[in-house]
């Protein structure tokens, strides 16, 4: 069933998945109270990126930026990711593309993550995006369903990966509904939107796009330091956009060029 | 003259040599501190994150970010003034950060600086015309500041916005008080009470109040003697919450929260105190009997927790310590009710009844499962009881 989703956008490197148009549910009314209420929104087709962005593909970006500030200034160059010595795991930048070149990128600001997927011809995707690709279209509270099994890596023991960021598509039994991987845990994912607690309340039904005035952006998924109920489909989460961390990355979104069209 | 010269690029060479790592050296710690800090900001570990904040600050001083956080954390320790300096120091950063212009109006608020609340809150609807929170907090300081009229719009804005939160009407309610608009402070507080937790006692002082200027005693005693039992139980539950944070070995304190939890309807929250009561009285090697009460105040959670299964376990556990103990068994069968298993349930409700003839519920409970499966006869017969009973506990009881 999942196959019929997988197919390929235009971009020849980065693995693209369509989330059909139609409506899904979107909150909770179980959880925390900015997760309230559930309510029906209807998004028109997009792609999304099978896998968050890997140190490999996001040093691309990188290096051609380097290659621009040779020439033109002494400064350091623009949307370089942030260097973790002290987390082995991790390590410094650029020196981790070529060491863990399938490790998703971390240590990049909000605005990093929409340089590079506006280089590559994309954009973050929307909160609402978001959501659907993880949770289907039958309310799944993690992106497999709604047992505990630790499909994902998060700080919970015996997940496979302790204390340390896995390489991504680790975990194909915690893939999506629609095929998505890694849409729990490893690490959270910035979203387009700016965060408010009462969006919910006054959303449009239609391709919502979060509010128009902000101080944090929306992050989902959890990751490799959160406790697995922290990487349900639904929790909410916001960070400053400078903000550049060892549990923070990001996936890729593409409106469909049907509905372009 | 060369010799000098040589001397001075070499000098320069080594600042250079010797700057460049030290500035990556300290880049590299601060990142290490921030991100400590972050992780134990997760975990709920305050005083590590204001230490690493702190640190990382004094590194890298200009975030206005981690400056904000390590304000939040503040804040949750209740050091308000430490976190105006530090969302100060943020503002001097980003003057329009709306959720730090917001976090600071609130610590004013927390101070009782309503003048000095005033400023930021207005600036962040100014900015943000959708920001909930900022009309909320906004309301409450013109209340206090007795500007009601102000009040009264900013607060219905904020219901607007947000309809769901009681504490709003609550307010609303006692700005309407203010302005003798009784008919809408009555509304609101009515509301404030309909949708807030069970514990929230303001709204029936302030109901009472309305009721008592529009001729209404009566109702106005209701409400005051109301307003004074949840207030009682409010206080009991920071006096053993304190008790229990002062002294954690404390059976008592945990056994007064876990009751006044209870009374409050806070059932997730009183689940983990039971525990702890269960881990004292074992340690202090209490009795079987008042183990067995703390499995018991489990079980009755998990039923209102609508945690049938794990409802029969902890009952189940509560009688095997206390074999002849009649509640214990009403409770199992209620559990095994809400499961649909209707044999079990009779059989413990029966038990209850075997123990204790005269406890009316009991039968109530067998007439109304008897009654679910075509039983009438039975049915009829410990309604019977049931009745008979509850007459002569009224008449022992005047």
């Amino acid at each position: 069933m999942n196959a019929n989703f997988c197919v390929n956008a235009e971009d020849e490197n980065i693995e693209m998945i369509l989330i059909p148009a139609g409506t899904f549910s979107m909150g909770s009314n179980a959880r925390a109270a900015d997760e309230r209420p559930i309510h029906k929104v209807h998004l028109s087709a997009y792609y999304i990126s099978k896998y968050e962005v890997t140190n490999a593909e996001y040093y691309e970006f990188w290096h051609s930026l380097e290659k621009e500030k040779t020439k033109n200034s002494q400064s350091q160059i623009e949307h370089t990711p942030e260097s973790f010595s002290h987390l082995q795991h991790i390590g410094s930048w650029p020196e981790r593309a070529s060491e863990f070149p399938n490790h998703p990128i971390v240590g990049v600001s909000w605005h990093d993550a929409k340089a590079y997927a506006e280089w590559k011809g994309m954009r973050l995707p929307t909160e609402a995006e978001w959501e659907k690709a993880a949770r289907g279209y039958s309310d799944r509270i993690w992106p497999w369903g709604n047992s505990m099994i630790p499909n994902a890596n998060t700080s919970e023991k015996n997940d496979g990966f302790e204390n340390r960021i896995a390489p991504v598509g680790s975990y194909p039994k915690g893939k999506s509904f629609y095929g998505v991987m890694d849409m729990a845990g490893n690490v959270w994912e910035w979203t387009a939107d700016w965060y408010s607690d009462i969006y919910y309340l006054h959303s449009p039904k239609q391709n919502p796009k979060g509010p128009e005035v902000g101080s944090w952006r929306v992050l989902r998924g959890g990751s490799w330091i959160d406790k697995l109920t922290r990487c349900s489909t639904t929790f909410r989460f916001y960070l400053y956009p400078t903000l550049k961390t060892s549990f923070v990355g990001f996936r890729l979104a593409k409106t469909a060029e049907t509905e372009k069209k | 003259m060369r010799i000098q010269l040589t001397v001075l690029v070499l000098f320069c060479l080594c600042i250079q040599f010797t700057e460049l790592p030290a500035e990556t050296n300290s880049h590299a710690e601060y990142v290490k501190l921030v991100e400590k800090g972050f992780r134990a900001l997760f975990q709920g570990e305050n005083q590590t994150t204001i230490d690493a904040f702190n640190a990382a600050l004094s590194i890298e001083p200009n975030h206005y970010e981690i400056l904000h956080y390590l304000g939040m954390i503040y804040s949750e320790d209740s050091s308000w003034n430490k976190a105006v300096e530090v969302y100060n120091r943020s503002l001097e950063l980003q003057p329009d950060n709306i959720e730090v212009l917001y976090s600071l109006g609130v610590v004013y608020f927390k101070l009782n600086q309503w003048e000095d609340a005033l400023t930021p809150l207005q600036k962040v609807v100014s900015l943000s015309p959708r920001h909930a929170r900022g009309y909320e907090v906004l309301g409450k300081v013109y209340v206090k500041l007795r500007q009601y009229a102000k009040a009264v719009k900013v607060l219905d804005k904020a219901i607007e916005l947000k309809p769901n939160a009681a504490g709003n009407y609550n307010e609303l309610g006692n700005a309407h008080l203010n302005l003798t608009a009784y008919d809408d402070a009555i509304k609101n507080f009515k509301k404030a009470i309909e949708i807030g937790p069970p514990d929230f006692a303001e709204p029936h002082f302030g109901l009472g109040n309305a009721y008592l200027r529009t001729g209404n005693p009566q109702k106005s005693r209701e409400e005051m003697q109301i307003y004074q039992t949840l207030q009682k139980i409010a206080a009991d539950h920071e006096r053993y919450t304190r008790l229990t944070r002062v002294d954690p070995n404390n059976l008592e304190g945990w056994v007064g929260l876990a009751k006044v939890l209870m009374q409050q309807r806070k059932y997730k929250r009183v689940l983990p105190v039971f525990q702890k009561c269960i881990e004292l009285a074992k340690a202090q090697n209490a009795s079987a009997a008042t183990i067995a009460g703390f499995h018991h105040g489990i079980s009755q959670t998990f039923i209102n927790l609508k945690y049938p299964k794990l409802a029969v376990d902890s009952a189940k556990t509560a009688i095997q310590l206390m074999p002849e103990h009649d509640l214990f068994y009403n409770t199992l069968g209620s559990a095994y009710a809400m499961l649909g298993d209707v044999q079990n349930a009779i059989g413990v409700f029966q038990k209850a009844v075997s123990l204790n003839e005269e406890q009316p519920y009991y039968h109530l409970n067998l007439s109304k499962l008897y009654d679910s499966i075509g039983q009438q006869k039975l049915a009829k017969q410990h309604y019977q009881a049931y009745q008979h009973f509850l007459s002569l506990r009224e008449q022992q009881k005047k």
